[in-house]
This record gives structure tokens, sequence and C-alpha cells, in this order.
């Protein structure tokens, strides 16, 4: 009897979970059908509200809705470009299959868009690059043109700061003291934008070369004037013993003798120079910062201002080694 | 035409302070041409002053310089002295040899560029005829096989024989020796004094301002004892270091440098 009464039990039980999982398994094809309308009509949430309804697998005979409930989610979710959600679903199957070799496939792809490949950085820069390198073209222009207006400028004014002739000396401060003492940017817009208004109209390459060669001639007087009055004053007796006039003094003893004092300093404000030429994108000159900010506004691509980056470090790095070969050389003589 | 009797230096009254201190106070001298004058004193007495008056690297406050028989370096403006136009005042630098205490070689040249120098730039003169002029003058100093190399590898003796042959490139009149071998080690002092010496054997006409006793005793026609910028005594060597015995001051110095 007893026994009977445990057989029953155990039918009736096999029965329960039978019904139970044909019960569930219609359930399913009905979710599944209901999620598909939804999607036909384009209501994709609603399809995976549904989707999200099918349990986690009790049996192992539960595990191909599951699977395939949870495929369809990550689908819809990759879809929307939800990669993040959509490798997320992938990872609860593959926690309980991690065999299953559609989710591991679907997961590798995911990966794939989620971190741009090697080739789409590739790509972007090769689609950015002809722009940055004309822009870069225009940055060494003006680093050139600065160059070579700055020294020359800088000599003259140092010249003039230590002159004995009052006027010349006063005048020379003043440039210092206005160029170095106001911020490059406003030399700039009152070069490009405030000289029209007293009728000198000048285009944006003569400005900025204007704008940059003053000042830099300030910054380079200064430096220029230290390392003169820092040569032994006896040499300028020498040279004076000699029967050299001041100027030659200038010219034969005392200004090569500051060539390698001046290296470092300068090869400071140049690399500075630069990087200040991006201010010069103001004053609607493409270079090669506006350049950058143009893709980069166009495409929302960070990859054009990590290109820009890699521009200027490279021009910087091959600055930096020319003024300390320069350095070098210019030093020559006091190595025994 | 007369110019052999007149005397080649002449100074009359030169006066130079700084601030309150009088460095050099209304000192009179005169130098023939070929004579060799050292003058000789304590630090401070006014000698290198008094020397550097002469070729115009300090400007004087009173008095007159006459080089060749004719006066140099100043004039009168308004009643004011002025120094002369910088010319006058290169060319006169031009004809007076200047050698200072700590050489003052220009060490961004080689040293036949050192020597070649003046020549080239002042006087005008074309690469080629400064080279030969530049090389002759190493000869006479010694240092032919140094052409080529920068003053930083010389020895202080060496770089001060550059500096005499730099001057002598010029072919200038008169030398003007601001202790040349104050700045040298004691081995070192027998070369440019050796140097010196031919020199003077040449005829130069020099003044030499110095704490080495061997130029007064055996290159010197005339020795003159200055202090606190006057001179205090004067004449041949053996007399100024007898007669100076006399004097308290002189002996004192002489017995300290001995």
């Amino acid at each position: 009897m007893k026994y009977l009464a445990g057989r029953a039990f155990v039918a009736l039980l096999f029965l329960w979970t039978l019904t139970g999982s044909c019960l569930g398994a219609v359930d399913y094809d009905q979710l599944f059908r209901q999620s598909s309308d939804l999607m036909a009509q384009g209501d994709l949430d609603g399809a995976l509200a549904l989707l999200k309804q099918v349990p986690t697998p009790a049996v192992e005979e539960e595990a191909g809705s599951f699977v395939s409930s949870r495929m369809q989610a990550a689908r819809i979710l990759a879809s929307q470009n939800e990669t993040t959600k959509a490798l997320a679903t992938c990872q609860e199957v593959l926690k309980l299959f991690p065999d299953n070799s559609e989710a591991r496939n679907f997961v590798a792809a995911l990966k794939d868009q989620l971190k741009p490949g090697w080739h789409t950085v590739l790509a972007d820069t090769l689609r950015f690059l002809p722009a940055l390198a004309k822009g870069a073209v225009m940055t060494l222009l003006l680093v050139l043109c600065t160059m070579l207006v700055s020294p020359l400028g800088g000599l003259l004014i140092a010249l003039g700061r230590i002159s004995t002739l009052r006027p010349v000396s006063w005048l020379c401060w003043f440039i210092i003291w206005f160029f170095r003492g106001t911020p490059l940017l406003l030399q700039l817009f009152f070069i490009y934008y405030g000289l029209p208004s007293l009728g000198i109209t000048l285009a944006p390459l003569t400005a900025a070369v204007i704008g940059l060669g003053l000042n830099y001639s300030a910054y380079l007087g200064e430096i220029i004037r230290g390392a003169i009055q820092s040569i032994d004053h006896g040499q300028m007796e020498a040279a004076k013993a000699i029967g050299m006039s001041y100027g030659q003094a200038m010219r034969r003893v005392i200004i090569p003798q500051t060539y390698k004092r001046l290296m470092p300093p300068i090869g400071n404000e140049f690399i500075a120079l630069i990087k200040d030429t991006a201010l010069v994108s103001t004053i609607a000159m493409v270079e090669l910062m506006r350049a950058a900010d143009q893709l980069f506004n166009t495409y929302f691509n960070i990859t054009a201002l990590v290109l820009a980056a890699v521009i200027y470090l490279v021009l910087t790095t091959i600055f930096t080694f020319i003024f300390e070969k320069i350095e070098y050389r210019a030093g020559i003589y006091e190595h025994r | 035409m007369s110019i052999v009797s007149q005397p080649l230096l002449k100074l009359e009254n030169i006066t130079k302070r700084f601030k309150e201190l009088t460095a050099v106070n209304g000192i009179n001298l005169e130098v023939t041409l070929g004579e060799k004058l050292v003058i000789i004193g304590p630090s401070g007495s006014g000698k290198s002053t008094l020397l550097r008056s002469i070729n115009l690297l300090e400007e004087i406050d009173e008095g007159t310089i006459h080089f060749e028989g004719s006066e140099v370096g100043y004039l009168l403006r308004n009643g004011k002295r002025h120094l002369d136009r910088p010319h006058a005042i290169s060319a006169l630098r031009a004809e007076i040899g200047m050698v200072f205490q700590h050489f003052h070689l220009f060490p961004h040249m080689t040293v036949l560029g050192n020597v070649m120098e003046g020549p080239l730039t002042v006087q005008r003169k074309s690469a080629e005829e400064a080279r030969s002029i530049a090389t002759d003058m190493l000869v006479k100093v010694g240092l032919s096989d140094k052409r080529d190399v920068f003053p930083a590898t010389l020895s202080g003796g060496q770089k001060q024989r550059v500096a005499i042959a730099r001057a002598l490139a010029m072919r200038p009149k008169l030398m003007l020796f601001d202790e040349p071998t104050s700045a040298l080690d004691p081995e070192l002092v027998g070369e440019v004094f050796d140097t010196i010496h031919t020199l003077a054997d040449e005829g130069m006409t020099m003044i030499i301002v110095t704490h080495h006793m061997g130029f007064a005793r055996e290159l010197a026609d005339r020795v003159i004892f200055m202090e606190s910028g006057n001179f205090l005594a004067e004449g041949a060597p053996e007399e100024v270091f007898s007669k100076g015995q006399d004097n308290e001051r002189i002996r004192g110095f002489l017995n300290r440098l001995l």
C-alpha cells in the first residue's frame, strides 16, 4: 500500500513536471511569437521585455528557449547600438553554457565593434592626414618665418637696450615692456582686427608673422641682452685695445661668444613658439591646430586631435635635436 | 721732422677720480722712443689706471695726452671735455699695443685667428696678408706650432705670449703691459718674461706695470715707484732700489716682495 502510494506520488510528480515543462514550452513559443510581432511593429523595447521573461533554465530541456531568447535579445540590443548591454546578455548565456558557439561568436563580433581595430584608426589617419599635413606646413611656415625675424629683432632690441643713447634705450625698454606684458592673443587680435580701423589691412599670414615676430623679438631681446652682458668685460677691452670700434667688437668678438649661451634659452623659446602658433587659428588662419579642430568638429573623431598632438611632438622633437646640435657646435672652442 | 727729438708720449697733469677716490693724481710723464719704463708700487696705487688712461680705456678727468707730438683723446666742446670721436680713439689704440693681466684672448678664435684679428678687421688687410703677419708674430713668440688650436687648450704662459703676438700684429709704436705675469703660475713667468725681453732688445718702446722685480732690474731704463696716485720715486733701476731704501714705504714694499 505504502509502496503503491509512493509510486503514485513519483508518477504524479513526473507528470506535473512533464506538464509543467510542456506548458512552459507552449508559453515560450507564444512569447517568441509575440516578441517577433512586436519587432515587426518596430517595438524593439517591448520585444526585449518579453524575451527577458524567459527564466534561467532549471533543467537541461529548457536551455534551448533560454539561449534563443537571450541571443535574440542580444541581437536587438546590438542593433540599437547598445553594444555593452548586448555583450552582458551574451555573457548570461556563456555563464551557463560556456561552449555555446553562437554566443561566443557573437561576443567576438561585438568586441570587435566595441574597440575599433587598427584598421579603423588607420583609415581615420589616412582620411585626416592630408588636411593635418597642410595645417602642419602652415605651422612650420609660421615657425620658420618667426625664427628668421625674431633673432634679428631681438638683437636690435638688445643692442638698443644697452645703448648709451637714452631715447633708443627707452624705446627698446618700452617695446619689451609692452610685448611681454600683454597676451599674444590680444596682440594678434589688435594687429589683425584692430589695425584695419586705422586703415591698415593685413593678410592673416602677414598679421600672424608680425604678431609672433614682435612678441618673440621682445623675449629674445632680453635673452640676447643678458647673454651679451654675461660676456667678460675684458673681451670688449681687448677688442678695443687693438683698435676695434664698438660695432666691430660686438660683431667679431662679443656676439659670436653669446651663441653657445643663447642656444638653450632660444631653443626653449622656439619650442614654445611652435605651440604658440596655435593661437593664430583665431585670426582666420588654418594651421595645424585649426585643421585638427575642424576635423574633430566634422567627424567627432578624437583621432584627429591625437594626430595633431603627435605632429606637434614630432616638430618639437626635431627642433630640440637641432638646437642641441647647434649648441654643441657653437661651443666647440671650449672643448679641450 | 723733429719727431725723434720729441717724446713719443707725453702726459701732463693726468688725474682720474673714482667717486671719492683719486686714483691718479696730476701725473706728468714723458716717454721717449725706445724707452723701457717700469712702474711698480702696491696694489691700488693707480699704476693700472694710469696705464689704461694712455690708451683711453679709462677716461681721465683732467690733463692732456700727447702722442707723437699731437694731443689725443679729448675734445673741448662748449668748454667741456669730451672723449674724441670713436674713430679717432680707435686709431690711437691701433698704434698702442696692450697686454692684460688676464690675457683676454678671444676664446672663439684659434690662436692664429686671434693674432690675425687686428690686421684683418681693424687695418682691413687681406686674409693672406693678415695670416702672414700673424704667422710671423707667432714665430716671434715661439708658438707657431699652436696656430690652429683654441686658447682653451693653452697654458697661461702660452696664452700671454699669444696676447703679446696679437698686440704686436698691429705694429704698435708703444706697448703697454698691465701686470703681464701676475696671473701666471711661477714656473710660467719665465717664458713671458723672455718674450718681453726679446721685444725690448728689438727696440720696442714699452711701459710695464708689474710686481715682478726682474723686469725692473733687467729691462728698465727707468723705474717709477707709484703710491696713492703719485710718483714717489723715479729714476734708473739701481737708483730707485738703492734710494728707495731711504724711503720707508718703498723699502717696506720691496721687502715684502723679496
